[in-house]
């Protein structure tokens, strides 16, 4: 290994000290020499010891994009919440509920795994399987009581999907719409084919 | 009254009710899954908005640790759920009756891998 390729590895774990490092600050709330040294050293020794890999090579993540993911996130949260609330109050055991089959577009992990965990955040959406091969979100929704609700879900997601990629992407969605053979001529695929 | 106290006495109540809510969701709903709904996510913005409600109180150099309990709430939420959805999936703990839809049901039928519809069993759930 060139002293290039270890100076490079060193760079690309400085973010993960410096987070830890001020994790570990807040978390002492107070900034003595004690503290910046110690947590300095924890850091370090955590990020030494617990190999990552990198999780997507290459990835630029926006911070203005960002910003607006977490604030669309908010506004989600508090609507949907809402949503939610009002379903139990008015309907309770007889709400309605479905399972909607997410196609995604975006093919890495990392954004993957960020979509459907920012699905699951919001009240109202669960995603109980991902289907990582043909790129699918299977996700549990409430209230769901008729097909546009169900096209209107499957929309929302996507969204999310569009945000999370816009934030951290490459400028393009990476991948194909997948590679789903298997045909869904049978079934009624509204919303899923976004243009 | 300040300004930081109106907030306070606008979000600690609200958040108050969204956790009553979520409990009360607890209660109502159907299944498993449906009670994740109310369980996990109503309460998750009870606790923000009271933690948010209460940061606003505190000395400047307290608030972050409030809101650091509120980004890894909400970082690992999701995480619990998802496991519990998708486990109370497989054990057929979900009351296909409030289902309007399962495409995921669908998907697997056509992989030849049904869903094995049997009622799920008494002490499946409730």
């Amino acid at each position: 290994m060139t002293r290039r390729e270890n100076a490079h590895r060193v760079l690309r774990r400085l973010p993960m000290v410096g987070w830890l490092w001020l994790l570990w600050i807040l978390l002492w709330g107070s900034v003595g020499p004690v503290v910046l040294v110690g947590g300095l050293l924890v850091a370090a020794a955590v990020v030494g010891s617990f190999f990552l890999p990198p999780v997507l090579p290459g990835a630029v993540p926006r911070p203005l994009a960002i910003g607006r993911l977490l604030v669309d996130l908010l506004k989600d949260l508090v609507g949907s919440g809402v949503t939610v609330a009002w379903q139990v109050l008015r309907y309770g055991g007889k709400t309605s509920t479905a399972i909607v089959e997410v196609p995604l577009h975006v093919d890495s992990d990392l954004l993957i795994t960020a979509v459907a965990e920012l699905t699951t955040i919001a009240p109202g959406t669960l995603v109980v399987e991902i289907d990582r091969r043909r790129q699918r979100l299977y996700v549990h929704a409430l209230p769901v009581r008729d097909e546009t609700d169900l096209a209107r879900r499957r929309k929302a997601v996507q969204t999310v999907e569009r945000r999370v990629a816009r934030a951290v992407g490459r400028g393009r969605r990476t991948g194909a719409a997948g590679d789903d053979t298997s045909g869904s001529s049978d079934h009624p695929d509204q919303g899923g084919s976004t243009p | 009254m300040t300004v930081a106290d109106v907030i306070t006495a606008v979000l600690l109540p609200a958040g108050a009710v969204f956790c009553l809510l979520g409990a009360l969701g607890l209660l109502r709903f159907p299944d498993i899954v449906s009670r994740l709904h109310a369980a996990a996510k109503a309460q998750t913005l009870g606790l923000m908005l009271i933690l948010v409600g209460t940061a606003v109180q505190m000395p400047l150099r307290y608030a972050p640790v409030l809101l650091l309990v509120v980004l890894f709430q909400l970082l690992t939420a999701p995480i619990t759920s998802q496991i519990v959805g998708r486990t109370a999936y497989r054990v057929q703990a979900l009351d296909r009756g409030a289902l309007f839809r399962d495409e995921l049901a669908d998907r697997l039928a056509r992989d030849g891998t049904p869903v094995d519809e049997r009622p799920p069993r008494e002490d499946a759930d409730r």
